[in-house]
């Protein structure tokens, strides 16, 4: 199996603090579905933005999908985005854009036609029973509706990875079932390599997984 | 609502821009007229005892353009008929020689004095008549009327540069987000602020035309030729084809500035 995240030694530091993650050292291959759990502050998501460029290696080495993270540069770091689909805590939808645009939005970038981005795009909101909703904007919708809109937009392009920031944080029973459905599936059916971080591990989650432990900034590998 | 608040923020200062440039280039040309005219209208006399070559006052100064004389012929028509034949030819003897000089351009009081002087120096000059109090007089209303007009046109433009870099940062919040979010998912910097530059282009667009069409409007509406022809301002000078030119340009360019600034400002932060 190839690795998708390798970490040897990480650490990472906001400037002029001390350094959030002190050790870590561990690796994900293709199709592993992993949680990344640790108390609040303990740079779980820290950790995460370091996977999709977003936080500064201050020590060790990080590379995913074989790219080195310590040495990318703006461009290069913007094709290996259009490759990861990301799901935020705050759904980070752009709000002047319909639904269905948002969830095209990775396939516009990726340089898809418009009737191509569209047909993915209702597809895709049929999974997250969302298809009557297409026309609407992010701010008529409920916070759970925004989120599986949200994993909808990380699903469109199939991305070799797909990195997720406490998802269900906010939402309701229904939403959070809806969306660790979906990142199961895209785990299972596609082979999506799948990062979640939480607070706690779904106690409906059936499928295989990994988990990564932060405690005073060393990540353990628990299981 | 957003929408007519969006584009108008830009819109509105570019037209103050705008407008200031036309309107500094419709008054330059409207002074550059009067100037003209001052100057065709404007004759130095210079006296001699006798017979100059006219070419010796032309090179006297830089400023003289032609120099013609008067012929004495006609200044003694007039009095033929009150005098004896005899006398006129004594007249005629002494009469000094006239000569009328047109200048290059309207000059200001410095370079009159000098042009005096010069002429003076030529041999045989013996009087130069620069008809000083008319000159000063509408020299300085000249440069009254400049004056007023530049400093009038730049306050304009001043109040529309403070508007559009108000509007600056406005864009900035406003685009942000959606920036963000973007670069999140690996749009490179031409797509991510292609919103932008399109919506400064259209507003850069509207803000010509509506110049454009003020001033064409200018022009072809009665009452205010009437106004204008009364003023003894030429309609033609106010509206020249290459003033779309100079308001495409700068137009286009300050909105595209406006959006390069937004884009190089741009920061990830996550």
């Amino acid at each position: 199996m190839r690795n998708v995240i390798e970490a040897n030694s990480l650490k990472l530091a906001y400037p002029r603090h001390e350094p959030v993650i002190k050790n870590a050292t561990f690796r994900v291959e293709t199709n592993q579905f992993v949680f990344v759990t640790g108390a609040s502050g303990s740079g779980k998501s820290t950790l995460l933005k370091s996977m999709y460029g977003a936080m500064d290696i201050s020590g060790g080495d990080l590379s995913v999908g074989g790219i080195d993270m310590r040495s990318i540069s703006g461009s290069k770091l913007y094709k290996l985005r259009r490759h990861i689909g990301i799901v935020f805590q705050d759904y980070k939808l752009i709000k002047e854009w319909s639904v269905e645009k948002n969830v095209m939005l990775p396939l516009i970038i990726a340089g898809f036609p418009k009737d191509v981005c569209r047909a993915q795009a209702i597809k895709l909101l049929n999974h997250v029973k969302l298809s009557h909703k297409s026309d609407k904007y992010p701010m008529e919708l409920s916070g759970g509706e925004q989120q599986r809109v949200a994993m909808a937009r990380a699903l469109a392009h199939n991305p070799f990875l797909i990195l997720a920031d406490e998802p269900t944080g906010n939402l309701d029973d229904y939403s959070s079932q809806v969306v660790w459905e979906l990142l199961e599936r895209a785990n299972e059916e596609l082979e999506t390599t799948v990062v979640v971080v939480t607070h706690h591990i779904p106690e409906m989650f059936n499928a295989e997984y990994r988990h990564l432990m932060i405690e005073n900034g060393v990540v353990y590998d628990i299981h | 609502m957003t929408f007519i608040r969006n584009h108008l923020g830009l819109i509105l200062p570019l037209f103050a821009i705008l407008f200031a440039i036309e309107y500094l280039l419709v008054f330059d040309r409207v002074i550059k007229d009067y100037e003209t005219r001052l100057q065709e209208q404007y004759t130095v006399i210079v006296v001699a005892e006798k017979s100059v070559e006219p070419n010796q006052i032309k090179h006297a100064n830089v400023l003289v353009n032609s120099v013609e004389s008067v012929d004495a012929e006609s200044v003694l028509l007039r009095i033929r008929k009150q005098i004896s034949k005899r006398n006129l030819e004594k007249i005629k003897a002494v009469i000094p020689a006239f000569y009328t000089v047109k200048l290059r351009h309207y000059p200001d009081k410095k370079r009159l004095e000098k042009l005096k002087r010069d002429l003076l120096s030529v041999k045989g000059v013996k009087r130069v008549q620069i008809f000083e109090k008319v000159h000063d007089r509408l020299y300085a209303m000249l440069l009254f009327m400049k004056t007023n007009f530049y400093i009038f046109g730049a306050l304009i433009g001043l109040i529309g540069f403070l508007l559009v870099m108000k509007q600056m940062v406005i864009w900035q919040l406003e685009h942000k987000e959606r920036m963000q979010i973007m670069a999140l998912f690996g749009a490179p910097v031409w797509l991510r602020s292609g919103v932008l530059f399109r919506l400064a282009f259209v507003d850069a667009l509207i803000a010509i035309l509506l110049v454009t069409g003020g001033m064409v409007y200018l022009i072809s509406d009665n009452y205010v030729k009437g106004i204008l022809t009364e003023m003894g301002i030429n309609t033609t000078l106010l509206l020249h084809l290459n003033d779309l030119t100079y308001l495409a340009s700068a137009g286009f360019g300050i909105a595209l500035f406006c959006a390069m600034w937004v884009v190089v400002r741009f920061r990830e932060e996550l």
